[in-house]
């Protein structure tokens, strides 16, 4: 028996993608930038995955530039925004940032650039008035996560993105874990750079997309063919990115709404069993898969993951790209966890194929470790 | 009878190809669509992209650095 809570990790691939990439594997593996018959019969589903992924964003197919996911997509859009910056820019990003934004950020520091770092403080929110106390004559970007991948919490970014814009600074929003989870209009929304991927929502692992609104102009990571209208030379996956495409299509509010039914029904039986487990940014808009929960005193959290492995039940102790270290966590520290509760915080992420039944299961399970 | 336009200009082969094969199967037999290509290998490369999954292309014109091309849906 496996129940799987580690959706924020990564996802199980929903069948009909998996379908789809391997009939593309098998029946179109021309490189899509072949002018041949091949060639356009690969092209026909990366251009099909790119005409899905704009309008799933209310964006021009001419705006997304497949990639190999979020990380990329997130150095992509702060390297490549900041490439060749005359003078010495400013740049503003939330204390709560996946390390694919915050180590590039760290790499800009390095080589000269200022950086404000702006905490979101116990709700888990960052302030738009915040980021406009941090922002400068010389603020060149600002970037904040869409959703925080620990907590759940949806930011302000509607806010933060017409802030921005009046400031004529650019504004990058990381949204690997909320594409397609809550809706996202980037006609109404002055985001200028959003990343997304694949993985996190039942599609392929390796690829992504970098989303650059028309007339922003970035340099790209690498030099190479003209792929991508240049900005990302190499190969494209086209079996992978047809996953993609479709998985996007399959994600539907009705879904969305189900987890998150799912996720509170979880919250409820864990609280029965266990009163002192705490909701972390419980009053905060929150992602409706991810739950952070702060276990009762004694219990550490990786422990506790190891024993719950173990049953077979798989989450994880803060998130999965730091896990394995003995760290407190950066986005839980943030919201104002000491280092301790931090190291007793667990993260159960959920996803489309999640039951009512195993969530009841593992909440009993939790509460009977932890008791 | 239906008819629809696709401005394709600025987008690389066979991006273009691809495109115009994906819009066109989204219309009924018979329909038209006027698709806007640039000068060049794309104004090449589409008609046989048409021609070769049994589309007719039915006119080809130049207009300034683009051409336009229409092609009649399979029945």
């Amino acid at each position: 028996m496996t129940i799987y809570l580690d959706n924020a990790s990564t996802t199980r691939p929903d069948d009909r993608v998996i379908d789809l990439v391997a009939a593309a594997e098998r029946d179109a593996y021309g490189n899509d930038s072949s002018v041949h018959a091949m060639g356009v019969e690969a092209g026909k589903r990366t251009e099909k995955a790119r005409l899905q992924v704009a309008a799933a964003l209310n964006a021009s197919p001419g705006e997304i530039v497949f990639n190999s996911g979020g990380t990329e997509g997130n150095n992509a859009a702060l390297l490549g925004a900041l490439a060749g910056r005359a003078g010495k820019p400013h740049i503003v990003i939330s204390g709560m940032e996946h390390s694919s934004v915050a180590n590039p950020v760290l790499r800009l520091e390095k080589s000269g650039m200022a950086v404000t770092v702006v905490d979101p403080g116990a709700s888990g929110l960052v302030d738009p008035a915040a980021v406009q106390r941090a922002l400068r004559p010389e603020t060149a970007l600002v970037s904040v996560m869409h959703a925080n991948n620990e907590t759940g919490v949806l930011q302000p970014i509607a806010e933060l993105g017409a802030l921005c814009r009046k400031a004529g600074v650019l504004f990058h929003s990381d949204a690997c874990q909320s594409f397609t989870k809550t809706p996202l209009d980037l006609k109404k929304c002055a985001v200028d750079l959003l990343t997304v991927n694949s993985h996190k929502l039942h599609g392929p692992k390796g690829v992504g997309a970098l989303y650059i609104r028309k007339g922003v102009s970035i340099a790209p990571l690498m030099e190479g063919g003209g792929h991508e209208d240049g900005m990302r030379p190499g190969t494209r996956n086209s079996p992978a990115i047809a996953g993609f495409g479709l998985a996007v299509t399959l994600c539907t509010p009705e879904l969305a709404a189900k987890t998150a039914a799912l996720r509170d029904f979880f919250m409820e039986e864990l609280r029965k069993a266990l009163p002192k487990a705490r909701l972390n940014c419980a009053d905060a808009p929150r992602l409706c898969g991810i739950l952070s929960i702060t276990m009762p005193g004694g219990t550490g959290a990786a422990a506790l993951v190891r024993a719950m492995s173990a049953k077979g039940i798989c989450l994880s102790a803060g998130s999965a790209c730091s896990a394995g270290s003995n760290e407190p966590s950066r986005a839980l520290k943030a919201i104002g966890l000491s280092d301790k509760e931090a190291l007793r915080t667990i993260r159960v992420s959920l996803g489309r194929f999640n039951t009512k039944e195993e969530l009841s299961l593992a909440a009993k399970e939790l509460a009977a470790y932890a008791a | 009878m239906q008819h629809e336009t696709l401005d394709l200009s600025g987008v690389p082969c066979p991006a273009n190809s691809a495109r115009a094969l994906l819009r066109l199967e989204t219309l009924d037999p018979g329909a038209e669509l006027e698709i806007t290509v640039d000068d060049g290998e794309p104004a090449l490369n589409l008609p046989p992209s048409l021609e070769r999954e049994g589309h007719a292309v039915i006119a080809l014109r130049r207009e300034g650095a683009h051409w336009v091309i229409v092609a009649r849906k399979s029945q």
